[in-house]
């Protein structure tokens, strides 16, 4: 904590944080006309309106969201799980997040912030997954986050749930920024990763007020703390217009480096990384593809052997499974396959084929949705 | 002069006897009815006015009292008519004392038409049957004939008013008492709905002969177009035949609905496909005279509902108690009234709302909030009463233009019937009549898990996030499957087959 700004002071901003319709470097621009954000919190609204050249209402509404909430509460609600509010001056204040334009003036953080010098990787994609963008997002997640590297992500549904659960799953440190207030937990079925993201080291992070539900609008605003705590961002899965090429525009005026998982040409949710593509993003197909694009000081301390390039080596042969077993994966193919498909292909009947698939499902080698199986991993 | 007719009326799908008392005494001109008739039972007065004397008699300008009884039961129905007009004529002395003897002899039902002649009513097979006991001779409508033959009752179906009072004269000898038997052809199952019809759809056709042969209720989930409603109708056709009980159960429910038809005893299933804008009381049954609702009318059959997710709520939920009990009750103030309702449930219903999800052509325009909010709209509770959820994908162009014919609905019927019959032993003495009713103790005692099913139900209860709860379904499924196999106890096999009949218990959640 930064002994230069006074407790008042931290609180101020932390309410007046709470005005959600500005964006944060207007109010920074407010802070300095005023000279603090105590001082701003003395005026009423029409002083603010004249000085800071608002529109009265917009003052008024300012005034109106900042004492709706009670910043000691905040605060002490905050540390009750756990956690902190940080603002700009702190040490403590992600640096990469400083530097940005539009940096919040309050954060609210929950777990361990990754330290300055750790390499850190943005993976967003669509909350509409196929089979394909989970194999995908979970491979180089899992990847990335064992060879050191922090996977950031947006804790929403799809392919932000898939990257934070496969580094959860290597017991791995990830950062989560999320479009609600810490405290609550959206989607709620996401309860228990968040909880296991805290429990191996990663964090939650947000500018919203303690508790704040989700709201449309808050999603492109944490896609820009997203874009700035990550080096480069990964696009795993988006159609054209979505949030995830949101957050990759925003990385692109932040100087950060975009790449794209390229995905089949007619599926609606790789449009979007395959646009990024066309335009000049790097193609992602391995961990390895990622490293590169990791700025050179913040490799060391990397496991290389998860990053390295696996060209060379022949797909991992699934020496396990039974020859019958072997044909129902050859069925599934790359793509999608029903039962009756598959019992079709093998000549099997449906219990045999159910019998089949079950093993191979509680293996892990195949994942069911909506009656579809699809391969798991690759 | 005083009369007493004797007629029927229903309460449930039971009927009971009710005398019809006439008396007619000086006064002011009035027909009063009295004993709890309902609207259409005092809307009879006008019709017996105009009946009697369309006939040729005289209507009494006197006052005339007309009492229902056993007074507190409540009356529905048309046919107190006849039985009124029969009192009237009797106690105003146009019929002869010898004719008058004779009336007690009779069972009377029957509406009236203003010119004399007799129409048929609702409920007369229930009320034949309950008033059998009485050893009376039914009067009824000529086109009631058919519910008369089943219910075995001796019946004459005069055709109006006057041709009775003439029979019981005795000036007619028997007014077409000896109606020409109408014969009847057996209704088979129709072959034009046959399960070679539908191509593809192995996992489908397979859960729904598993639902066949133990009863279970049943949920599809798949794309527009993809042979849902097709496998519905084909459904019945594979269930056993009805036993006399169950076919005169479900006749008497369709004599009260006036549903018969042509038909003289329902042979085969009910299929009952009501609409998703159905209100809960024509579903559960109801309204302010008692009805049976939709469920009943698939008693001992089928309900269909085609887009479950799409009924309302409420509608959904009250399907709840039939499903549990195999009846509904329906309480009014002044009385209350069982319906039996043993129905297989089949519901279908797309994947998500614009029913595109999965679809391998059209891609799904839904958000994942609206595709989980559609989900759950089925409950958790009304879930747990349907043991077997199949998806239905396309049918590949290969599958539809298949030389070879799939199995027929005769060869699943007959694998259906002999689980049946493997079940009918084992519960040889209890009131479960099917794998899908057993009680908890049933359970623990016809489905022992075999060795090594422990470590099959754990991990598919941790990988496909099943509850506890859902084991009961499966141990169920899991015996009838057994069961189609001739198999003494339920084999890990079985149990595996039946998690491919859960994808709705599958978490959309990434594993941790």
């Amino acid at each position: 904590m930064n002994p230069s700004i006074s407790a008042a002071e931290r609180l101020a901003r932390i309410q007046l944080n709470a005005f959600l319709y500005f964006r944060a470097d207007w109010l920074e621009r407010l802070i300095e006309i005023f000279g603090s954000a105590q001082e701003i919190l003395r005026q009423d609204a029409q002083t603010l309106a004249r000085e800071a050249n608002l529109n009265p209402s917009t003052a008024a509404h300012l005034l109106r969201d900042a004492f709706a909430i009670n910043p000691q509460e905040e605060w002490d609600k905050t540390a009750a799980l756990g956690g902190h509010i940080y603002v700009p001056e702190d040490e403590e204040y992600p640096q990469s997040l400083r530097n940005i334009k539009e940096a919040p003036i309050a954060l609210y953080v929950l777990g361990r912030l990754p330290a300055p010098e750790q390499a850190c990787v943005g993976m967003v994609g669509t909350r509409k997954i196929t089979p394909y963008g989970r194999r995908a997002a979970a491979k180089l997640a899992s990847d990335l986050a064992q060879g050191g590297v922090v996977v950031v992500s947006g804790l929403a549904r799809g392919v932000d749930s898939e990257c934070h659960a496969a580094a959860v799953r290597q017991k791995k440190p990830t950062v989560a920024a999320i479009g609600t207030g810490v405290g609550r937990c959206y989607p709620p079925e996401n309860r228990a990763l968040e909880k296991a993201i805290l429990q191996y080291g990663g964090a939650v992070v947000s500018e919203l007020p303690f508790n704040k539900p989700p709201n449309a609008f808050h999603f492109p605003r944490r896609n820009r703390i997203i874009a700035a705590l990550s080096q480069p961002v990964v696009v795993v899965e988006g159609e054209i217009k979505s949030g995830a090429l949101i957050t990759a525009k925003l990385a692109l005026e932040m100087g950060k480096d975009v790449l794209a998982v390229p995905g089949p040409i007619d599926s609606p949710q790789s449009a979007g990384p395959n646009a990024l593509i066309r335009d000049g993003a790097g193609v992602v197909t391995a961990a390895s593809d990622i490293l590169d694009y990791i700025p050179q000081q913040l490799r060391f301390g990397l496991d290389p052997h998860f990053l390295q390039k696996e060209d060379q080596t022949p797909p991992k042969p699934q020496e396990e499974l039974t020859p019958r077993q072997r044909e129902v994966m050859n069925a599934v193919g790359g793509s999608q396959a029903s039962l009756d498909q598959i019992a079709e292909a093998l000549g099997a009947d449906v219990p045999e084929a159910a019998s089949l698939l079950f093993e191979l499902e509680v293996k892990g080698f195949l994942a069911c949705e909506n009656g579809l199986y699809s391969k798991s991993k690759f | 002069m005083l009369a007493n007719v004797c007629t029927g009326a229903i309460k449930g799908i039971e009927g009971f006897a009710v005398s019809v008392e006439v008396d007619i005494a000086a006064g002011m001109p009035t027909l009063a009815v009295v004993g709890l008739p309902d609207a259409e039972v005092r809307e009879s007065k006008e019709r017996v006015v105009a009946a009697v004397r369309n006939s040729g008699f005289d209507f009494p300008s006197k006052r005339i009292t007309v009492n229902l009884s056993p007074a507190e039961l409540r009356k529905s129905g048309t046919q107190f008519d006849l039985p009124i007009a029969l009192g009237i004529l009797a106690a105003s002395g146009q019929l002869s004392a010898e004719a008058c003897a004779k009336i007690s002899h009779f069972l009377v039902l029957g509406e009236l038409a203003l010119d004399g002649s007799l129409r048929p009513c609702a409920g007369v097979l229930p009320m034949l049957i309950s008033c059998q006991k009485l050893d009376k001779t039914a009067v009824i409508a000529p086109q009631n004939v058919l519910e008369g033959q089943v219910s075995g009752a001796p019946f004459i179906t005069p055709h109006s008013l006057r041709e009775l009072a003439d029979y019981l004269e005795g000036k007619l000898e028997e007014p077409a008492v000896k109606m020409a038997y109408v014969p009847q052809a057996q209704e088979e199952i129709s072959p034009e709905l046959d399960f070679s019809d539908v191509k593809g759809q192995a996992l489908a056709k397979r859960a729904l002969e598993i639902a066949a042969a133990g009863g279970h209720n049943l949920l599809m989930i798949g794309l527009p177009g993809t042979g849902k409603s097709m496998l519905a109708k084909r459904f019945p056709g594979i269930l056993p035949p009805l036993t006399q009980e169950e076919a005169l159960e479900i006749t008497k429910i369709y004599s009260i609905c006036n549903l018969m038809g042509k038909s003289r005893l329902l042979t085969r299933r009910p299929f009952r496909d009501p609409h998703h804008t159905i209100s809960d009381v024509a579903l559960i049954g109801g309204g302010s005279t008692p009805r049976p609702g939709e469920v009943s009318l698939a008693h001992n059959g089928v309900l269909f509902l085609d887009e479950f997710a799409e009924f309302s709520r409420s509608s959904l939920e009250v399907l709840r108690e039939p499903l549990e009990n195999g009846r509904v009750t329906i309480s009014r103030a002044k009385e209350t009234v069982t319906y039996p309702a043993r129905f297989t449930l089949l519901a279908a219903m797309n994947p998500c709302p614009c029913g595109h999800l999965g679809d391998p052509v059209t891609p799904c325009t839904c958000s994942p909030m609206q595709i989980s909010r559609y989900k759950a709209r089925l409950s958790g509770p009304l879930l747990d009463r349907i043991d077997l959820t199949v998806n239905l994908n396309p049918v590949k162009y290969t599958d539809w233009n298949q030389k070879s014919e799939g199995e027929t609905s005769a060869q699943i019927r007959a694998r259906v019937l002999q689980a049946r019959q493997v079940q009918q032993q084992r519960f040889a003495g209890s009131s479960t009549t099917a794998n899908a009713f057993m009680t908890n103790r049933e359970i623990k005692e016809f489905c022992p898990l075999p060795p090594g099913a422990d470590t099959i139900l754990e991990t598919a209860m941790r990988k496909f996030g099943l509850s506890a709860r859902s084991l009961d379904k499966i141990l169920k499924t899991a015996r009838t499957i057994a069961d189609l196999e001739g198999k003494e106890n339920i084999e890990t096999k079985h149990l595996v087959e039946v998690m491919q009949y859960r994808p709705l218990d599958r978490k959309g959640v990434a594993d941790l």
